[in-house]
């Protein structure tokens, strides 16, 4: 019986470590080419947080958001930046680690859909030397989405 | 006539090199990376949407970063930094404003490596705190490429690390920058 007892507890004892390492060990999902929370443009993007930040914060950051663009910068470090030429309020794009080749799928000018975590926005004001930049909206762990 | 072509050609091109060597630059797409070995477990994330300004003629530079843009490869790390350790719904931003102290010593109009001097106030996790440290300014024709490499300790900016795991994360923080600044038109 007492037997029993230990092989249980040391069962139950090994079931949890391995649920455990699991856990610990689990790798931030690539989520490019997953299903978004929600799909919408460059241009309505920006405009929705400059009009309501708050609910816009609500309704994209930290939820998988499909975007359409036009693309005006590549960065080959890992970024991108899309928007109209001659404005600078843009949507910058942090490439997700398995997608770092993506920039090689766009081209300056060409229109892309980019699938990523909406991971901030900011818009400077008063003196600050970052006013000049405009509404940036930021996606994080992102890709190049490979549209049917 | 034309070695006055010339001659006009080469002054306007001379006026918009120094027009751009004294004015902002700016970058959407810094990078930002921090590193931190502990016993229990390296800590690395790097952030990839920094952005960035100076301002060539008085040396005054701003950086702002989303902390939720930090990106992990562990999942269970990256939930930690954003809910318990930076709290990052409270407080979104990180943020350094400051400026070069050597800035005359830079000559932006010129191709070449310099060291830049810099001071400023270093945002985090809501606290703010004074900083100084160096990097390495490149002027590569009409643009400059910034580097620095420092450390922070997690105490100074209230980030509470739970005791059960107190001995084994490290409070020492090497952060690490890079960014490529353009001109800033208009």
């Amino acid at each position: 019986m007492k037997r029993k007892i230990i092989i249980g507890i040391l069962i139950i004892v090994v079931i949890c470590g391995f649920i455990g390492y699991r856990i610990y060990s689990e790798e931030t999902a690539d989520i490019v080419n997953k299903n978004p929370d929600e799909i919408t443009d460059v241009k309505s993007l920006i405009a929705a947080f400059d009009a309501d930040t708050a609910s816009a914060s609500k309704k994209y950051i930290d939820k998988i958001v499909e975007v359409t663009g036009t693309v005006k910068k590549i960065d080959t470090t890992g970024s991108l930046v899309l928007g109209e030429e001659g404005h600078l309020s843009e949507l910058v794009v942090g490439l997700d680690r398995r997608h770092m080749k993506d920039y090689e799928k766009v081209k300056p000018g060409s229109v892309a859909v980019i699938q990523g975590i909406c991971s901030g926005y900011s818009k400077g004001g008063g003196d600050d030397l970052l006013a000049a930049l405009g509404t940036t909206v930021e996606l994080k762990s992102a890709g190049v989405k490979n549209k049917k | 006539m034309l070695k006055k072509h010339l001659i006009a050609t080469l002054v306007l091109t001379l006026m918009a090199s120094i027009s751009f060597s004294q004015g902002k630059y700016f970058t959407k797409t810094g990078k930002i990376e921090f590193f931190s070995k502990a016993p229990l477990e390296d800590i690395e994330a790097k952030n990839k949407t920094v952005t960035a300004v100076l301002d060539s003629k008085s040396g005054a530079m701003q950086f702002a970063v989303q902390m939720k843009g930090f990106e992990f490869e562990k999942k269970l790390m990256q939930e930690h930094f954003n809910e318990n350790y930076i709290e990052s719904n409270k407080f979104p931003k990180a943020e350094f404003k400051g400026s070069i102290t050597n800035n005359s010593e830079i000559n932006y109009a010129k191709s070449g490596t310099y060291t830049a001097k810099i001071k400023g106030k270093l945002t985090i996790h809501g606290v703010t705190k004074d900083v100084e440290t160096t990097g390495t300014l490149k002027v590569d024709n009409d643009h400059l490429n910034a580097e620095s490499v420092f450390n922070i300790q997690l105490s100074d900016y209230d980030v509470k690390i739970p005791s059960v795991v107190k001995d084994k994360i490290s409070n020492n923080i090497k952060i690490t920058v890079e960014t490529k600044l353009e001109p800033l038109k208009g």
